[in-house]
């Protein structure tokens, strides 16, 4: 154990420094942009030496009754998170840009996608169940400020359903925490501790079974609905639809991941106090059920940004269930997190590229996008591969483990049923693309790239998705090794 | 103060407690939803000022004192404003009708006694008797939310909710860590102070805050 500062203060402080900065410089000024990116990229830094630390064994904590600490799971979500807010800071909403946004909308984006970020951080880097719940909760409340950043009848209904159902959910999930704390306080007695990962599972064994059950129930309601796991997703494609593409990314690509994080902590507590049956039964039901709502709906889509957000509830599903299928289960899932995270935070900014270009978020209205703009179009139909598990991707390999997980858990029949509902949303995915992609362009639209150094962070998430398809990186394997012997049991 | 007299005034100050959110399915005015959030607000504080003098805990008193300030006076008062704004659209034609949401009220507290049972049989605690109540409350203000039409009367919904969660957390352990209890807090002000100009920009663009007519997004 360390105890240092350094690698939390750099991975904490500049989202905040960040959103102070915009909230002073004039938001339409070069300068401001480009600190704007380079805090972004300081905190990415940051989670690779965390991530580095962790590789050499080592645990780093900080602060009074070790109230942040990073172990591997924490350093891949902290790493998750620090990329796509780097992503967004470098691609969203600023000057130079197709999309026209006044300098108070980009100011005020650029302060609250900030604030998400530190929040989302601290989510993932606190040892504490109460403070980690306190952060996602202000995720809901920072994120949904921006929802409507254009005002539109679309938008407030989708930030008003996002708050409403996020918070009621992240409440349930209170009186879940609430409920450990109790059974630990009752047994234990009070100790500001209490409420620390640490502590919680050194004690697990002398914890109530029905009590720390009926918790779990509540924290899986709870965090289940921030992840958009069916049935509480239902302000899931409203709010991804809606919000500007930046925040789309970060919603999508992250903040899903932050809540199943949140639930695979607590799966751990859970698993040593009453074994691995009941929590896997909970998590392989609501898995089962979001991936097979998710491919349903996705036939029926009609705008591309609402298909992106329903292939997010069909992933989520897929790395619940994985939690759920043994130490190769929990390896496969953790690895889809990362493809996922990768992949559909790239699709939503070409998204909102091409939003921008054609003006309407109609799949039947987008036409000839090769044609139209051919980087733009040939990212995105990559993105689109990638999303439905075909090699060269990452998410080929991570499914293909994750069923080779299930088979040699005995669940082939499950199996099966799983690959029945990926063909599903296979088939129409690809008919939704093929749509867009081909036929005549509308008339008179615009052909070319505009802003086209965007293009070239979109083209190194797809090389990273290739990267991960044919060989996952030795640290990356490692780092997988560590978090399966955390969240594994 | 005996074990004996903590357990009953728990009992008796859950009971005012839910209370509270039980008055929300019978009332129908916006100013008579408001009373019913703001005594509600001060039967919580006095019940955690009482369960803080018999575990002679002092940071429980400043707790109680910071939930009366904020939820007793503060949003009462943000309330009050909206009732300005709002105050003619009253719960007229809520989803299921008062007779009925009275019925499911009094179920949802039932079912709270069988799914607390238990946690009342682990806890040593005097105070062990009031969390059923505190969890009906949670349920009821869950039911508060999904049945009524209103965006105002939803935010009410969520502040019960909240302070049934606090009610649970005092009865159950004499207070979380102080360090949680202030975030939490802090997270509910912003929350709420966010749903507000939500609501207002819903009256804004709707021309009312029926969420009924937020059904542009379907498929």
């Amino acid at each position: 154990m360390t105890v240092t500062s350094a690698p939390f203060l750099a991975l904490l402080l500049p989202p905040l420094v960040a959103a102070l900065l915009a909230l002073v410089l004039p938001p339409r000024r070069f300068l401001a942009g480009v600190a704007h990116a380079a805090l972004a990229l300081v905190s990415l830094g940051a989670a690779l030496g965390l991530i580095h630390l962790v590789l050499d064994g080592e645990t780093p904590t900080w602060g009074p009754t070790d109230l942040f600490r990073v172990d591997a799971l924490s350093a891949l979500l902290a790493l998750c998170v620090a990329f796509v807010t780097a992503l967004a800071a470098l691609l969203g909403p600023g000057p130079g840009r197709d999309q026209h946004y006044t300098p108070a909308q980009i100011r005020r984006f650029r302060v609250f996608a900030s604030l998400f970020a530190f929040t989302m951080l601290v989510a993932v880097t606190a040892n504490n169940v109460g403070v980690m719940w306190i952060a996602i909760e202000a995720t809901t409340i920072v994120s949904a400020v921006i929802v409507p950043l254009t005002v539109s009848k679309a938008s407030v209904e989708a930030s008003w359903k996002y708050i409403l159902i996020g918070s009621v959910g992240i409440a349930l999930a209170f009186v879940g925490t609430v409920l450990g704390y109790f059974d630990f306080v009752t047994l234990v007695g009070p100790r500001e501790s209490a409420l620390n990962w640490t502590v919680l599972l050194a004690n697990a064994r002398v914890l109530h079974p029905p009590v720390i059950e009926l918790a779990f129930v509540f924290i899986l309601i709870g965090y289940g609905t921030k992840a958009g796991l069916a049935p509480m997703h239902t302000w899931l494609p409203d709010a991804h639809s809606e919000a500007p593409s930046a925040l789309s990314a970060m919603m999508s690509g992250v903040l899903l991941a932050v809540a199943l994080y949140a639930i695979i902590r607590w799966k751990a507590v859970v698993a040593s106090v009453v074994g691995p049956v009941f929590p896997n039964r909970l998590l392989i039901g609501l898995g089962l059920l979001s991936l097979a709502i998710a491919a349903l709906s996705l036939v029926i889509q009609r705008q591309y940004k609402r298909l992106l957000a329903y292939s997010s509830i069909e992933h989520t599903g897929l790395m619940c269930m994985g939690l759920a299928l043994g130490p190769l289960g929990v390896f496969a899932s953790m690895l889809h997190l990362v493809n996922h995270t990768v992949a559909k935070s790239m699709m939503f900014f070409l998204s909102g590229r091409i939003l921008d270009r054609y003006g309407t978020p109609e799949i039947g209205s987008v036409s000839g996008l090769l044609r139209v703009m051919p980087w733009t179009g040939g990212l995105f139909a990559a993105g689109m591969l990638a999303l439905l598990g075909l090699p060269p991707f990452g998410m080929f390999l991570s499914e293909f483990t994750l069923l080779r997980a299930g088979f040699a858990d005995g669940l082939g029949g499950l199996m099966a049923v799983v690959l029945v509902f990926l063909a599903v949303a296979f088939v129409s995915l690809l008919g939704h693309l093929n749509r867009m992609l081909y036929g005549a362009a509308p008339a008179e639209m615009r052909v070319g790239e505009g802003s086209r150094w965007d293009v070239l962070p979109l083209a190194g998430c797809v090389a990273a998705l290739i990267v991960l398809g044919i060989a996952v990186p030795a640290p990356m394997t490692a780092l997988l090794h560590r978090i399966v012997e955390i969240a594994g049991r | 103060m005996s074990p004996e007299m903590v357990s009953q005034l728990s009992v008796g100050g859950s009971t005012l407690v839910l209370l509270g959110g039980l008055m929300m399915l019978w009332r129908r005015g916006v100013a008579a939803h408001i009373g019913a959030f703001t005594f509600q607000s001060v039967a919580l504080a006095a019940t955690m000022a009482m369960v803080g003098w018999f575990a002679g805990d002092w940071q429980l008193w400043a707790v109680a004192a910071l939930l009366l300030l904020v939820k007793g006076i503060g949003i009462p008062l943000l309330l009050k404003r909206m009732e300005r704004r709002f105050g003619s659209e009253r719960e007229l034609e809520p989803y299921v009708n008062t007779a009925t949401s009275l019925l499911i009220g009094g179920l949802l507290v039932l079912l709270a006694y069988i799914v607390t049972a238990p946690l009342v049989s682990v806890s040593r605690l005097p105070t062990r008797t009031g969390m059923p109540l505190a969890i009906g409350l949670v349920f009821v203000s869950l039911f508060i939310i999904i049945s009524r039409k209103k965006a105002l009367t939803q935010v009410l919904g969520f502040l019960m909710l909240e302070n049934g969660i606090a009610l649970l957390a005092v009865l159950g352990t004499h207070g979380i860590p102080i360090i949680v209890e202030i975030g939490v807090f802090l997270d509910v002000a912003l929350g709420f102070i966010v749903m507000q100009v939500f609501v207002y920009q819903i009256h804004e663009t709707f021309e009312s805050i029926d969420v009924e007519q937020l059904n542009r997004l379907r498929e």
